[in-house]
């Protein structure tokens, strides 16, 4: 075969920009470290998400010192957990599947970009750095509302950051001279040990108690409010719980002997 | 008197001519819906409602991708064929035949595309071009794509048969460049299609009828890209033929290097396929390994291009030459820049190769994440099948048009203008696009503006990213315009008895120059098929292993909301019988519509 000088130097030329190229992709997933999204995950069956071990509550977890899973579930149109908040200065790896059509869960802005496919769990290990708002889009087209498909992941400065979970027992209605008890849970999903306080504000007035736990533990602080603090000019008393920023909010109605009415005012929240 | 393709092969060319025509009805309405999203999407002018974006977004895809390319393909394929064997088709029936089942397939398709538009039709397949599972369009939708594809391999068939028929008397010649070129791509194209046939026939029809209850989402995606990443090569083999066997001619001059045209085409028909996973870089379920081999092989891909790059650049400069040129660079200026059919080519190569430097952004598999789905990619496609080979195309209509009416074209001056303009309309919106997928702001989406996402542009911002994209997408609308008008008013002309003949350019290095190894096809389709085997069987084996052959039990998610009840009761029931009757039903339509088409292009 008659081949032109010129064009053997061009062919040459060609195949060094090509395995040029091969070599930098090479040195990006070797050298840079930057996975793909492959088979490292079990399936999953998408029509029993919810009794999933993995994905039945969506969730941030912490699994090191700054280290995380998010088991997250994109659906038509939304994303569970929405907003994700992780600390700064923090190694996330996202876990991601589909209860319904594919998806995409997308980082806008960034490399942070996954399929999302029913039956399949995409798996990606991101770093963050720093405290910022991301969007997160569904870039793959899900069904007449695909546009409005968006979640955001919050990375918060390590001080804001807890993994907290606060849930109240409050009675709904009490009788006049008798006294309430306030039931507040605390979990803290963090590995490391959390020391805080539970507050609670009822008829203008506070009371504080000594919360301290070890990893992964829960208690419960039982706070006993006199009748006194019940009496108000109205018969509906409305409480507060705090523990750190997290805050549970109720109403307990105080039932005068005689008045049937009742409360109608629900006491028992869960975050 | 002229010597036209028409005064050669009549027959011929009125089939060619129902292609071309069918083909340009397809680019009016893709064309239409592309300026209504285009100013939907930013914000310009909207006035539907943004879930039917979707439905006109199918539309568009489906008409433009594979309705324009394909019928003007099939077209140029069988003018190569008949022009460079100097034989016409072996059976004008069958030729018709092919030409009818694609029109059947695409209404069908079509129909339920449309119906999605108004709800007292309950029916729609609002699934876009790609169809992914589990959404679900409507059974007519899946299996009107199967009878356009079928047709399309009737009509390879028909080339085959025209080859072998010419090759018994000429049993020592070369096959013809355009031959080689056609044969080769139509191998191709029979390898690729398997894999949207088997998605269709075993997973996607049958579940849409009821047959089946679910499939594995994965697993149908990866046999559509198996045939979706070939399918651009089987838009870009007939541009690639435009550009070696016309170019140089209209250049003045003649092709470099005609076995160097075969090497490209063996490579592409070896290499298209096993490269598919390339578009699943961000699918769980497939290991990194299977990514890494689709990878390399695509990058390998790009040598055919590259090669292409060089001989066509090598002939311009040959013809130039012919022409007086001189000087290192000097020769651009004695390119015949007046000519639309030149120019419009020329650009087209041109954009080819800003398409080929984005391409191989996509390609590489952890850059990736970066581009992956976002407005970048559209931006890339416009530039390959909406730049490189659509105005490709459509310049070369202004060399065809004459060759198939025997009329002269209306007005140079005008096509001059117009493939002008689709180059810098497309220069606005494509740049823009790419810009804006770097930014993360996705494709697909009929309204990008989100409550809680923002895109951060570094340089100039979304409003002037959108601007750009309003502003291309009108003047492509304007160069479309211009091009209708030079078809419609072409045909209205007189019969012309100066035209050019119909021929293509010849070689400075001749097929004799061409080892003959280059022309056994049966070697080149071995190797391509072990190719594939090697690509595709582990990661499939591996898919099905995983979620199961009709997958994990999915949510049916139908854009279409009746399922034809009796048509499955009656495939599930009637089995055979029905399909033989289905098989005569067409063969049947297919006579009357060929007497109406053959009216209408008269």
């Amino acid at each position: 075969m008659n081949v032109h000088t010129y064009e053997k130097l061009w062919l040459i030329a060609a195949m060094v920009l090509i395995v040029g190229f091969i070599a930098t992709i090479t040195y990006g997933s070797v050298g840079l470290g930057i996975a793909m999204v492959g088979d490292q995950q079990e399936t999953v069956e998408p029509t029993e998400l919810a009794d999933d071990e993995r994905f039945g509550e969506p969730r941030v977890e912490q699994i090191g010192d700054d280290e995380y899973e998010v088991y997250v579930v994109a659906q038509t149109f939304s994303f569970q957990p929405d907003p994700i908040e992780v600390p700064e200065n923090s190694q996330v790896t996202f876990h991601v599947t589909a209860r319904d059509v594919i998806h995409s869960f997308s980082l806008a802005g960034t490399n942070v970009n996954t399929m999302v496919i029913p039956g399949e769990v995409a798996e990606m290990t991101v770093e963050f750095d720093d405290p910022e708002v991301y969007g997160v889009v569904c870039n793959e087209y899900c069904g007449p509302d695909h546009h409005n498909m968006e979640g955001q992941v919050h990375v918060v400065p390590e001080d804001e950051f807890d993994l907290t979970e606060v849930s109240v027992d409050a009675p709904d209605e009490v009788d006049a001279g008798e006294s309430a008890t306030v039931d507040v849970t605390v979990e803290n999903r963090m590995l490391d040990g959390l020391e805080t306080t539970a507050e609670l504000e009822i008829g203008g007035e506070t009371s504080v108690e000594e919360v301290a736990l070890e990893g992964g533990e829960a208690t419960e602080v039982t706070f006993t409010v006199d009748p006194e603090t019940l009496e108000a000019d109205d018969s509906d008393v409305e409480w507060a719980v705090t523990v750190d920023d997290h805050e549970e909010r109720g109403t307990v109605t105080v039932i005068d002997a005689g008045d049937e009415d009742g409360g109608d005012d629900g006491g028992e929240t869960d975050e | 008197m002229s010597n036209t393709y028409l005064d050669q092969f009549p027959a011929e060319a009125k089939v060619v001519r129902a292609a071309f025509y069918s083909s340009f009805f397809a680019l009016a309405i893709g064309g239409l819906f592309g300026i209504v999203q285009t100013l939907h999407r930013t914000d310009v002018y909207r006035f539907m409602d943004s879930a039917d974006y979707y439905t006109v977004l199918t539309a568009h895809g489906v008409l433009l991708a594979i309705t324009f390319t394909i019928f003007f393909l099939v077209g140029v394929f069988t003018w190569a064929v008949t022009t460079s064997l100097d034989r016409g088709v072996e059976n004008l029936r069958f030729t018709w035949a092919w030409y009818g089942l694609m029109v059947i397939g695409t209404a069908m398709a079509a129909i339920p595309i449309f119906a999605g538009f108004t709800d007292s039709i309950d029916m729609s397949a609002s699934v876009l071009f790609t169809f992914y599972a589990p959404l679900q369009g409507h059974p007519l939708f899946y299996l009107g794509l199967v009878l356009f594809v079928v047709g399309t391999w009737l009509a390879g068939v028909d080339w085959f048969r025209s080859w072998r028929a010419w090759k018994a008397e000429h049993p020592d010649e070369r096959i013809p460049l355009p031959t080689f070129m056609v044969l080769t791509t139509t191998i191709m194209w029979y390898i690729a299609t398997l894999g949207v046939a088997a998605a269709i026939l075993l997973f996607l029809l049958p579940w849409s009828l009821g047959l089946i209850e679910s499939v594995n989402p994965l697993l149908t995606r990866t046999l559509f890209w198996f045939f979706g990443h070939p399918v651009v090569y089987f838009w870009l083999m007939p541009t690639y033929m435009m550009w070696y066997v016309m170019l140089p001619k209209f250049s003045g001059g003649k092709l470099f290097s005609d076995p160097l045209a075969r090497v490209v085409f063996v490579l592409f028909l070896i290499l298209s396929v096993p490269t598919g996973i390339h578009h699943q870089y961000l699918d769980p379920g497939i290991a990194e390994g299977f990514k890494f081999i689709a990878m390399t092989n695509t990058m390998f891909l790009l040598l055919p291009s590259l090669l292409t790059a060089f001989t066509v650049v090598a002939s311009m400069e040959h013809g130039a030459r012919q022409r007086g040129g001189t000087g290192y660079f000097g020769w651009l200026k004695a390119l015949p820049w007046r000519d639309p059919v030149f120019t419009g080519m020329a650009l087209a190569g041109l954009m080819f190769a800003a398409a080929g430097f984005s391409g191989m952004v996509n390609a590489g598999m952890n850059i990736n994440y970066l581009v992956h789905n976002t407005f970048w990619v559209v931006g890339h496609f416009h530039l390959t099948v909406g730049t490189a080979v659509a105005l490709t195309f459509m310049a070369v209509t202004y060399w065809f048009l004459p060759q198939i009416t025997g009329k002269a074209l209306w007005s140079r001056p005008v096509a001059l203008v117009q493939v002008v303009l689709w180059f810098v309309g497309m220069t606005f919106m494509s740049n823009a696009m790419h810009r804006a997928g770097l930014l993360g702001v996705p494709r697909r989406t009929a309204e990008p503006q989100y409550e809680g996402v923002t895109f951060e542009a570094a340089v100039g911002s979304v409003g002037e990213l959108n601007a750009q994209i309003a502003l291309g997408g009108v003047i492509l609308t304007i160069s479309l315009v211009l091009f209708f008008a030079n078809v419609i008013a072409t045909g209205f002309n007189g019969r012309s008895d100066e035209l050019p003949s119909n021929g293509y350019a010849d070689a400075l290095s001749g097929p004799e120059d061409a080892p003959l190894v280059l022309d056994n096809l049966k070697l080149w389709t071995a190797i391509a098929i072990v190719l594939v085997i090697f690509a595709y069987t582990f990661p499939l084996l591996s898919i099905v292993q995983r979620g199961g052959l009709f997958g994990p039990e999915v949510i049916t998610f139908p854009v279409s909301l009746e399922s034809l009840a009796p048509i499955a009761a009656a495939l599930e029931y009637g089995g055979l019988a029905t399909v033989d009757g289905v098989a005569s039903a067409v063969t049947g339509a297919l006579e009357p519509g060929r007497i109406a088409i053959a009216e209408v292009v008269r």
